[in-house]
């Protein structure tokens, strides 16, 4: 390999834009090429140079929370060293009690490491969770949207609220999802409620919503059990946990196609 | 004293503070902090706009430190470069994984997110890279080494995601990162160490 061509590594590697393959053949060079090394590590100190032209001190309150979790007690092994350094004790004492030093610093640190990591593993269990849905969420509105049998329904707003508009997009056995906007907030114990309307038959309730204070609200539908084709969907202002029937005024509607 | 001595005094001194941190001095992490999280945090800023996760990257990078510093071997490079290839590393991981989300169908359904895209060209946190400050040396790079090295370590695109983007072929994009690199460490005199 020429110079150029070590260097060419080195530099692409440093600045971390290596292409999986270049990066594993410089990664088994590192191990074994003096001169690989010693290639990164002027490119490495040249970028610390790069970084050093425009220093951030740093809020506050980042170093606080560092300190915070870093433990007060160093860490295990060092409490035995204390303990053998005092003198005219026999041998045998002192290895003893090192040990045990030892032994109840390390339960202590111990006991305060895994309760320490049992709240962290808690709350990363809680995090992925949440990741979790919210992927799942968004892998169901992903099928919907690349389905071609789903529609895409616009709702217009209606007399209480001419301003408003909505966007249905709906399929029959995946369900679907509104997005509306320009609703006005609902008054206290309220909620919008949306219906799917097909033929004659009685509106069926496809979910109860609320807005931001901009306006703007979104709904995820399941798939609505009985229901196979929609013609309207409306959405109507009810009580808080909404209603079997419609029963208050209607602020937006739209046609299915 | 030289300017070499002192720079082979102040690599030692956080050498040392790099080993008393391994064998779990507070003390010496709180002194190395207070030495080097700006220029950490300088860097973190120029690759994050969003200054939330600039700080949390600049959280998680100190906790390596205080976790690896066992692991730091002084043959391999400065306690500088370790930290600031462990800031780089951070920060463009958390970048590439915002740019997923953003990629990711979401827009009606949170729009935090989408709101957060957009706002870029007006945020006022933006990073110092936007707000065209200071011309360092790296701005007095040629155009195209310039760009081709900000690509990479700033904004976290491979060599060949570069060449793409550029439209220039992939040894033309490699080469000018080197050329680049090799004028930068002529121009900060660093030694062939």
């Amino acid at each position: 390999m020429s110079r150029d061509e070590l260097d060419e590594l080195a530099a692409g590697y440093a600045v971390g834009a290596l292409d999986a393959e270049d990066r594993a053949r410089f990664e088994t060079l590192l191990r074994g090429d003096e001169a690989a090394r010693r290639a990164l590590r002027r490119f490495e100190e040249t970028l610390v140079r790069v970084a050093a032209e425009r220093p951030e001190p740093p809020p506050a309150e980042v170093k606080a929370a560092l300190m915070a979790r870093i433990p007060a007690s160093p860490r295990v092994g060092n409490g035995a060293r204390a303990v053998a350094l005092r003198p005219r004790r026999s041998v045998w004492t002192v290895v003893l009690a090192g040990a045990m030093a030892a032994g109840v610093a390390a339960i202590a640190v111990g006991l305060a490491v895994s309760s320490r990591y049992e709240q962290r593993l808690e709350a990363l269990g809680g995090e992925a969770r949440t990741l979790k849905a919210q992927l799942d969420r968004q892998a169901s509105v992903l099928a919907i949207l690349r389905d071609p049998a789903t529609q895409m329904v616009a709702l217009g707003g209606q007399s209480p609220s001419p301003g408003a508009h909505a966007r249905m997009l709906w399929h029959e056995k995946a369900g679907g999802l509104l997005v509306a906007a320009g609703l006005p907030a609902p008054p206290p114990g309220k909620a919008y409620q949306l219906w799917a309307i097909a033929g004659t038959s009685a509106p069926v309730s496809a979910g109860v919503f609320t807005v931001d204070p901009k306006g703007t609200g979104s709904l995820r539908v399941p798939p609505l059990p009985g229901v196979s084709r929609v013609d309207v969907f409306a959405v109507t202002l009810e009580p808080e946990g909404g209603a079997p029937a419609p029963t208050g005024a209607m602020y937006l509607a739209g046609k299915a196609a | 004293m030289n300017a070499r001595m002192r720079e082979g005094n102040r690599v030692s001194a956080a050498a040392d503070l790099i080993a008393a941190i391994a064998r779990g001095d507070r003390g010496a992490f709180e002194r190395f902090y207070d030495a080097h999280a700006a220029l950490a945090f300088g860097l973190i800023r120029r690759i994050l706009r969003d200054p939330e996760a600039a700080k949390e990257v600049l959280q998680e990078v100190f906790w390596q430190v205080w976790q690896d510093a066992p692991s730091y071997d002084p043959s391999r490079g400065s306690p500088e470069a370790w930290l600031v290839m462990r800031a780089k590393t951070r920060a463009i991981d958390r970048l590439r994984s915002i740019r997923r989300r953003e990629q990711t169908f979401v827009a009606p359904v949170d729009e935090r997110v989408a709101a957060a895209t957009t706002t870029r060209a007006d945020d006022p946190g933006l990073a110092a890279e936007d707000r065209g400050l200071a011309q360092g040396a790296l701005e007095q790079l040629p155009g195209p080494q310039r760009r081709a090295i900000e690509l990479a370590f700033l904004e976290g695109l491979t060599q060949s995601e570069i060449a793409a983007k550029l439209g220039e072929p992939l040894g033309t994009v490699k080469t000018r990162i080197r050329l680049g690199l090799e004028r930068l460490r002529a121009a900060f005199k660093v030694d062939d160490a």
